[in-house]
């Protein structure tokens, strides 16, 4: 199976570890990536100012694909959700994906709606599935407590992302499960990193972070996993800002969900990048390999169910 | 006129333009505060830092990226095979007719000591390189015509630096074909280099009439060929030491029949000194252009690219550095387009029709903003708006053939524009994400914000200024009507962590989510705009997906903003 890669306009520059872990992982699984330099914005970030020019750019990057014959892989949640809400709306308006059109056909591009756009997560869900991870995985984790932190944009509205069960999702929990990390049940689970305010009101958004940070450090977790690459950034980078002011408070660092599983499989950790994560030291990636141990349990009932 | 004179002051054009070119490197800047530093210490902070470099380990960098940057245009050999055939061809065809041909009395007459320009392989030489330059050109024009739709922007300044090359190299081609059928020119040159009496001159001329393309009203078709074999061996003997067959010069032999209705309207010899004067007066222009165009990029080019292989990925910090770097890099632009073809933000270009949106379209007016030509508050609120609305993704910077860093250049004009313009009312979008991450120009950037946020206050009416009661009699139309279904249950307001976070949310945000659809469910859409509340949303739609009657609040947040940013335009514009 082969997917254009849709990285948006965060991940190529400032979280190239994000695209390399997840293309490293799923590359285990024999599903490939293809990069298209021909994509551009998903045109998240022209929403608050116009609804028409939102929808644009996702339908063009979709019209790519269509073009190139792939499905898209997306790992930003802010893309997933602008090209799911542009395929939803123009499915719905036949008016504007004519006007549409018309404008793309200029590039000899058109958009049909035959592309399909999935999460990364879903592909690790529902395409490999935890059991084919589980059969790959050489080492789980014991005892790592991960906050993970949805995002937004992948939940909600359901209706147009589709992801999973906005209120009780189980695709995150299921994944984490693979690797015998304990995903924490924690209050900002499913709630707002406060990307979408970061310099517009500096002040909200910095408090939205800080509720999370802090509500994961009380819940116990060792590392946060956003799932988002604005959240990361948020937690990556702005926690940094935040906390440059009282450094006597300990950083909480994040690891990605391709780079945990990355481990499990065995893949290098250079190669999951993530000493590139900025919140997390050499001493944190000892503790994350100390509780990597290989899963005993697991393969001798496993071998006792194929010898029956 | 004399050579030398024209030669003289196209040199002194070129001199005058390239000091005004290289002056402007240390006296221009984009930066929000004003900052004082003289021309003098930017100039001699520029002199330190190429000699800290030349003397340093970094010497190496410098010779690998005049190595592979320069010489062989690796940037642009990483992105497309064709533009590097593009610039290659012409390039090296051009430098090597400049330094074989144009200055072959100082280059060629040394380097070589059988140097003669009609003796072979100088001859094919010239025409080789001459044919390397013209596929060049139209591999070019190819490009420009190809990728429009790519939004590849040609200026007209494009068209005239190609149009320039194409006839210095065509008018060069034509003047050596119209040498060849100048009859005028034959007998010049077998009076002054052979000693022959009538009848072998005629057999002479028979030949060359035959084989190198003379034209000669004494020679009748078709040509007696024992008169032929004779002129063959006179030719042997008497020119071929210092002249090649024209069959060499393959390119002007071939154009050599165009220049025939000229000779016979003009006469042959007028002929020659027009397409003398013509290619003459093609490169000594161009040399006088030179400083004024796109083709400094020539001399521009090289040091951006230094500086971009010595200082790598960093960031400079002291703005002396900063500035000049600033304005090396405006001047070595090329307009050649390849940032806004990959430009992120292109279909903002196409929805906004704002050609400042386009990275390589930004270059050429902030040029004009850094001089201070540009006052127009109609063109600098485009630019503005152009600055503003990018994605942050940094291709430009990453694609550029020259190594502008255009991400530098351009967060700092966006600010050098914010402190002095209008309210930009992108600032109110996620185009300000990544500024935040960043944290270059707090200051400027809270400053920036303040402004339109004002101007979002003043817009609107609020719940607090209304004296009359408020009414029912309000009917505008608002687009999504889901609001209808809202009965009051304040769920939403329950769980938006924007109103969890105040002490006093009511006075903080204006109206609380349910307040919002309550006033579109009255009629009164101008105060649901001008709540605080909509840009204070953290868009998380949590409101929205625990709404029990599929009220889309969240949806309905981000019709209001895009309704308040147009009325606020509207009225910026009015």
């Amino acid at each position: 199976m082969k997917y254009a890669f849709f990285q948006g306009c965060n991940i190529p520059i400032r979280i190239q570890q994000y695209a390399t872990s997840t293309e490293a992982v799923l590359n285990k699984f024999g599903i490939e990536l293809e990069v298209v330099p021909e994509f551009n914005c998903c045109g998240y970030p022209v929403r608050n100012v116009d609804e028409k020019a939102y929808i644009l750019p996702s339908v063009r990057n979709m019209a790519i694909a269509e073009k190139k014959g792939l499905d898209i892989l997306v790992i930003c949640n802010c893309c997933f959700a602008s090209l799911q809400k542009a395929k939803h709306v123009l499915e719905h308006n036949d008016g504007l994906k004519k006007e549409i059109n018309d404008l793309l056909a200029q590039e000899d591009l058109k958009y049909q709606g035959t592309v399909q756009i999935q999460h990364y997560l879903t592909v690790f869900h529902e395409e490999i599935g935890t059991e084919k991870i589980q059969s790959l995985i050489v080492n789980t984790f014991k005892d790592l407590n991960i906050a993970v932190i949805h995002g937004c944009h992948i939940l909600r509205p359901r209706e147009i992302t589709g992801f999973d069960d906005s209120f009780v999702p189980r695709i995150t929990e299921d994944l984490m499960k693979a690797t015998g990390a304990n995903s924490l049940d924690w209050r900002g689970k499913m709630e707002c990193c406060g990307a979408a305010l970061a310099g517009i009101n500096d002040d909200l958004s910095q408090n939205l972070l800080k509720e999370k940070i802090d509500g994961a450090k009380q819940a116990g977790a060792a590392f946060i996993t956003p799932v988002c690459s604005y959240c990361h950034l948020q937690f990556d980078t702005m926690q940094k800002t935040i906390n440059s002011g009282n450094s006597s408070e300990p950083l909480l660092p994040v690891v990605l969900y391709p780079q945990l599983l990355g481990l499990c499989l065995g893949i290098d950790e250079k190669l999951l990048g993530i000493e590139q994560n900025s919140t997390i030291d050499p001493v944190d990636i000892k503790r994350l390999k100390d509780v990597l141990s290989p899963p005993v349990k697991k393969k001798k009932r496993k071998k006792a169910k194929i010898a029956s | 006129m004399n050579f030398n004179i024209l030669l003289g002051f196209a040199i002194i054009v070129c001199l005058v333009g390239l000091f005004i070119r290289f002056s402007i490197w240390f006296s221009q800047g984009l930066r929000p505060a004003a900052q004082t530093i003289s021309p003098v210490q930017r100039l001699t902070a520029g002199i330190q830092a190429v000699f800290s470099t030349l003397f340093s380990a970094k010497l190496l960098l410098v010779l690998k990226s005049t190595l592979f940057d320069l010489f062989l245009q690796k940037r642009i050999f990483e992105k497309s095979t064709l533009r590097w055939t593009t610039h290659t061809l012409i390039f090296t065809g051009f430098i090597l007719l400049l330094f074989m041909h144009a200055l072959s009395p100082v280059l060629s007459d040394s380097l070589f000591s059988d140097y003669q320009p009609t003796l072979n392989p100088f001859l094919f030489l010239r025409n080789l390189f001459g044919i390397m330059v013209l596929v060049g050109l139209g591999l070019a024009i190819y490009r420009r015509i190809s990728q429009k739709a790519q939004r590849l922007k040609s200026s007209t300044s494009d068209w005239a630096a190609l149009v320039f090359i194409a006839v210095i190299i065509l008018s060069g081609m034509l003047l050596e074909g119209a040498k060849m059928s100048s009859i005028t020119t034959f007998q010049g040159m077998v009076e002054e280099y052979a000693d022959l009496d009538d009848t072998e001159r005629n057999a002479l001329e028979a030949y060359w009439v035959k084989e190198n393309g003379l034209r000669s009203p004494n020679i009748v078709k078709p040509v007696d060929p024992a008169l032929v074999a004779e002129g063959m061996e006179i030719s042997n003997d008497s020119c071929m030491d210092c002249h090649a067959p024209n069959s060499s010069a393959f390119a002007s032999k071939t154009l050599s029949p165009i220049t025939v209705p000229f000779s016979s309207s003009l006469g042959d010899a007028a002929t020659v000194s027009f397409f003398w004067y013509l290619h003459i007066l093609a490169c000594l222009s161009f040399l006088a252009w030179i400083p004024f165009s796109k083709m400094f990029h020539i001399l521009a080019a090289p040091v951006s690219l230094i500086i971009k292989g010595v200082t790598g990925d960093q960031e400079l910090k002291d703005p002396v550095s900063i500035f000049n770097n600033q304005m090396i890099g405006l001047s070595a632009c090329t307009h050649c387009g390849s940032c806004s073809v990959e430009c992120s933000s292109s279909m903002f270009y196409e929805s906004f029709q704002n050609d400042f949106i386009l990275p390589s379209e930004k270059v050429q007016y902030l040029k004009k903003i850094a001089a201070g030509k540009e006052n127009n508050p109609e063109v600098l609120k485009q630019m503005q708006q152009g600055l503003y609305v990018c994605t942050s993704c940094d291709r430009c910077t990453t694609v550029c053939p020259s190594g502008i860093n255009l991400k530098e250049i351009f967060v700092s004009a966006r600010y050098a524009l914010l402190a002095k313009g209008t309210p930009e009312t992108s600032m109110l979008s996620h185009f300000s994400f990544p500024l935040a991450l960043a944290r270059n120009f707090v200051d400027d950037h809270i400053k920036a914000l303040k402004k339109v946020t004002d101007i979002f206050k003043q817009s609107f009416p609020h719940l607090a200024d209304i004296d009359a009661p408020v009414t029912l009699d309000n009917t505008q139309k608002f687009d999504n009507s889901s609001f209808n279904g809202c009965f009051s249950c304040q769920r939403c307001t329950n769980i938006c962590p924007v109103v969890r976070s105040y002490d006093n949310p009511g006075e903080a945000l204006g109206l609380l989510p349910h307040q919002i659809m309550f006033s579109l469910g009255i009629g009164n859409i101008d105060l649901a705009t001008g709540a605080q509340m909509i840009w204070s949303c953290s868009t998380c739609y949590l409101c929205q997906e625990h709404c029990p009657n599929e009220v889309e609040l969240c949806d309905i947040f981000y019709s209001l903003k895009n309704r308040a940013i147009s009325k606020i335009e509207a009225g910026a514009n009015s």
